[in-house]
C-alpha cells in the first residue's frame, strides 16, 4: 500500500517532461573527444622510455632477444593501457634485428577511421642491434 | 521467465562476419608471390615492393566486405646471416578480432607480413 504514491508520481513526472518538450539526450560516445584521442604526442614518450630503459647497453644475442622482444611488447602495451585512452584497442609490434649492414624495410598501411585511430612508432639503434616499435590505437565504437 | 544471454554468437551470420585466418593467409601469400616472387633483393626497389604487397592485401581484404578495421604490416630484409625477431602484443576482444602472420623467404631476402583485423 505504501508503493502506490510512488507509482503515481512517476507518470506525472513523465507527463510533465513530455509537455515541456524535453528529450533525453544520447550519452553513448561514438567518437572520442579531443582529450581522449590516441595522440602520437602523448604516446611516443611512453614507447621511447621503454626502449631506452631496456635496450641501452644490450647486445644482440640469439636466444635472449626472442624473450626480450616479447617482454618489450607486453611492457609497452601495459604502459599504454595505464595511460588512459579509454575505449581503445591496442596492437603493439616490436622488431629487433642484428646490425650487420643488411638492408631492411618495414612498411604498414591501415584501413581505419583516421579521425579516431592513430599509431606511434619509435626506433632505437646501437652498435649491435636495431629495434623498431609500433603501437596502433583503434577506437572501439 | 528466465533468459540466458550468450556472449558468443555461433549463428551463420556471425560466422560469416568473423575473422577467417585461412582466407586472409591465402590473400597475403598471393600478394607476396605477385610482387617479389621471383626477384632478387634490390635496395632501390624495396619501397615499391612493400607498397605493392600491402596494397594488394588491403584491396583484397576490403573486397571481403567484413565489418573490420585492418592494419597491415610488412617487413622485407636482405639475407645476410643477420637475425631478426618480431613480436606483437594486442589488447582486443579475442572472440571477434584476429591476426595472421606469414613468413616467406627467397634466396636473397626474407619477408614477414602481419595482418591485424579489429572488429567494429
Amino acid at each position: 500500500m505504501q508503493d502506490e504514491p510512488v507509482a503515481t508520481e512517476q507518470p506525472q513526472q513523465q507527463q510533465q517532461q513530455q509537455k515541456e518538450g524535453e528529450e533525453v539526450a544520447n550519452t553513448y560516445v561514438i567518437r572520442p573527444n579531443f582529450e581522449s584521442k590516441f595522440r602520437p604526442l602523448l604516446a611516443k614518450p611512453v614507447i621511447h622510455e621503454v626502449l631506452v630503459e631496456r635496450l641501452t647497453d644490450k647486445a644482440y644475442d640469439k636466444e635472449a632477444t626472442s624473450g626480450l622482444c616479447k617482454e618489450l611488447t607486453d611492457e609497452i602495451k601495459a604502459r599504454l593501457r595505464a595511460n588512459g585512452f579509454e575505449r581503445y584497442k591496442f596492437v603493439v609490434q616490436v622488431a629487433i634485428g642484428e646490425q650487420r649492414g643488411q638492408g631492411v624495410k618495414m612498411a604498414c598501411r591501415c584501413l581505419w577511421d583516421s579521425d579516431s585511430d592513430n599509431y606511434v612508432q619509435d626506433i632505437f639503434m646501437n652498435d649491435s642491434l636495431f629495434c623498431v616499435a609500433v603501437a596502433f590505437g583503434v577506437f572501439h565504437y | 521467465v528466465s533468459r540466458r544471454f550468450q556472449m558468443e554468437d555461433n549463428s551463420p551470420a556471425a560466422l560469416q562476419n568473423s575473422f577467417n585466418v585461412e582466407e586472409v593467409s591465402q590473400i597475403i601469400k598471393e600478394g607476396i608471390e605477385s610482387s617479389i616472387g621471383t626477384s632478387q633483393y634490390q635496395q632501390n626497389k624495396v619501397n615499391q615492393w612493400t607498397s605493392a604487397i600491402i596494397e594488394h592485401c588491403l584491396n583484397h581484404l576490403t573486397r571481403l566486405e567484413k565489418p573490420f578495421k585492418y592494419v597491415v604490416n610488412c617487413v622485407i630484409m636482405q639475407k645476410n646471416g643477420a637475425g631478426l625477431h618480431t613480436a606483437s602484443s594486442c589488447f582486443w576482444d579475442s572472440q571477434t578480432d584476429g591476426s595472421c602472420t606469414i613468413k616467406w623467404e627467397s634466396k636473397t631476402m626474407h619477408a614477414i607480413v602481419n595482418v591485424f583485423a579489429l572488429a567494429i
